[in-house]
């Protein structure tokens, strides 16, 4: 599935937390806008303290998206707070919404609280997935997880991501055995994989089976500088 | 070792504390760490552990005090208005003498502060946050391999001393991703049970744990045992890690986070030409005052900089002895210095230096 050719009015992004959720929506957001209509990126995560969208809006505002955060002075609280604006640009004819949501059962709660909103236009679901994650490397443990989702989110799933990475240190292989675990559960859910997540450092893509989502890593880089790791 | 798992620091911590024997986890929920909570709950029950979530932070250094008293390998763990809770049990545990592992994910304070990472309870940690004269050993992990790694071995630690062990980390540490790989389960049937547990006298004598005696001379004899272990551990336990210091003509002192930045500093500093080392206390306590008076006598300062307003710093003042000058840069309250603002803080010094 190619990102350039969906047509939707809402694209959700969810999944477990970790799984690399708010840097393929901001990518997402990216390449959509490069398509030339207006698009706004909503942080509805309520649930991580840190590395949330609200963290790099700088760089998504450069590239003309407009970016739906809790109020300023509210930013940096331990508060679930959803803007009611989210639910204005979902009305809004002029702006494609992408909705980062929060991690697990307790980030995918929101998604309930934007059904009203979300039942009168068109969206499109992915469920984000890392087979690198602990609790969720099996067919198994996914299929129970996505469906644990879609139910606390009140939302159908259209497509499943491979999302499988260790950060910097992602290398084809893992990319590959995380297409094989989600061709199982795409098989035994009905549920088509979308695409893989292939970050720019990982060059050659040769033998994956889906369509590639080319993504620049933005997390583990606060301010322009990256928590390197020198050990 | 197996294969790598990308994780968060949180649960790189739980995972390990899991393989490391710990089936016993008490724990209350409190940004930046409530995963690792969150962890233990998901995870304890389908291998045949204990987790409970207990009313308060005081409630539960209690029933570590309980557990540690079978002889159960126990964790907890909590950030820092949470841990400052824990302070009158963990001074109890260490009279009785009882091993347990605590995990604190600073954040900022003092006070409910806020819930960006934070290094300002480094005193807290290791002057001994609770009454009385008692130590806890202090492992402070800079990346998340190592954070595993530390709560692998704290347990071993912990039992060794008869003492609790404080795995300080800070929120950057509980909340970032990196792969890591895990050590293999310890098999909880064939560790070893201590000889001083309470498991019923059937048999044999009774045995009596407490942390009181209403005794003077009595008491202080506990004291001095303790003091003895103190001393074993300040002679056994010291680790830390040199970073580039062979040929350093200046020195950095930093833990944890901030010592992963420095060393970003390091490398950007040698290429415009100042020779710059690290040297990274791993324990906070013990604290390895005789490698940095070494490395004082060779470097033209030592700048010692923290994600507070300077406590580290004092340990570092005690170790030099006055043999160089010991300079300090530090942003409280959750502000992260950037590789770049400690370069130019450190160009600064260095330029005097030279005049």
């Amino acid at each position: 599935m190619k990102v350039e050719e969906l047509k939707s009015k809402v694209f959700i992004f969810l999944g477990p937390f970790g799984t690399g959720k708010t840097e393929l929506s901001m990518n997402f957001s990216m390449v959509r806008k490069r398509m030339g209509g207006e698009v706004a990126l909503a942080d509805i995560d309520i649930i991580s303290p840190y590395f949330r969208i609200r963290d790099f809006v700088g760089i998504l505002e450069e590239e003309g998206i407009k970016v739906i955060l809790p109020p300023l002075h509210l930013l940096h609280a331990d508060l679930p707070i959803i803007t009611a604006t989210v639910g204005g640009y979902i009305e809004n004819e002029k702006y494609e919404v992408i909705l980062d949501v929060g991690g697990e059962d307790d980030g995918v709660a929101v998604l309930g609280y934007l059904k009203r909103f979300l039942d009168e236009v068109d969206y499109t679901s992915f469920m984000v997935i890392n087979t690198k994650r602990p609790l969720y490397r099996d067919p198994e443990s996914i299929v129970e997880m996505v469906e644990r989702l879609s139910r606390k989110g009140r939302v159908r799933i259209d497509f499943l991501v491979n999302s499988t990475n260790l950060g910097g240190q992602t290398e084809i292989e893992d990319i590959r055995e995380g297409e094989k675990i989600l061709s199982i559960v795409s098989e035994r859910m009905k549920i088509p994989v979308g695409f893989s997540v292939v970050p720019d450092f990982v060059k050659d893509v040769k033998g994956l089976k889906y369509d590639v989502f080319r993504i620049r890593r933005f997390l583990g880089r606060i301010g322009g500088w990256a928590y390197e790791n020198h050990s | 070792m197996s294969e790598k798992l990308m994780v968060k620091g949180t649960e790189a911590i739980g995972e390990s504390a899991i393989r490391a024997g710990c089936r016993h986890y008490f724990g209350y929920p409190i940004t930046p760490q409530s995963e690792l909570t969150e962890y233990m709950a998901r995870r304890l029950p389908k291998i045949g552990g204990v987790f409970l979530q207990a009313e308060s932070e005081v409630a539960v250094v209690n029933m570590l005090y309980g557990v540690s008293c079978v002889g159960k390998r126990v964790m907890t763990s909590t950030s820092s208005p949470g841990f400052s809770l824990m302070q009158e049990g963990i001074s109890y545990m260490a009279c009785a003498e009882l091993p347990a592992v605590f995990v604190n994910v600073m954040r900022g304070g003092p006070g409910l502060g806020d819930i960006q990472p934070a290094q300002g309870d480094y005193f807290q940690a290791t002057k001994g946050g609770g009454h009385g004269d008692y130590r806890m050993i202090v492992l402070a992990p800079s990346t998340l391999q190592e954070a595993v790694d530390l709560t692998y071995i704290s347990f071993d630690i912990a039992e060794k001393y008869r003492n609790p062990v404080l795995i300080l980390a800070d929120g950057m540490i509980g909340q970032m991703m990196e792969p890591v790989e895990f050590p293999e389960f310890v098999d909880v049937e064939k560790l070893k049970e201590p000889d001083w547990i309470l498991n019923g006298a059937d048999g044999r004598d009774p045995r009596r744990i407490t942390s009181f005696d209403i005794d003077p001379h009595n008491l202080e004899k506990i004291i001095l045992h303790l003091m003895e272990k103190y001393r074993k551990a300040e002679e056994n336990e010291k680790r830390w890690e040199d970073f580039m210091v062979d040929d350093a003509e200046y020195l950095f002192v930093a833990y944890g986070t901030m010592a992963r930045i420095l060393k970003t500093v390091v490398k950007l500093a040698r290429k415009e030409g100042i020779k710059v080392g690290l040297i990274r206390p791993i324990t906070l306590w013990p604290f390895p005052y005789e490698r940095i008076e070494e490395m004082a006598e060779r470097v033209g300062f030592i700048l010692a900089v923290e994600m507070s307003t300077g406590q580290m710093v004092e340990d570092v003042r005690l170790a030099v002895k006055g043999k160089t000058e010991v300079l300090f840069y530090g942003r409280p309250g959750g502000v992260i210095p950037s590789p770049f603002e400690v370069l130019e803080v450190l160009k600064k010094y260095v330029k005097k230096v030279r005049v």
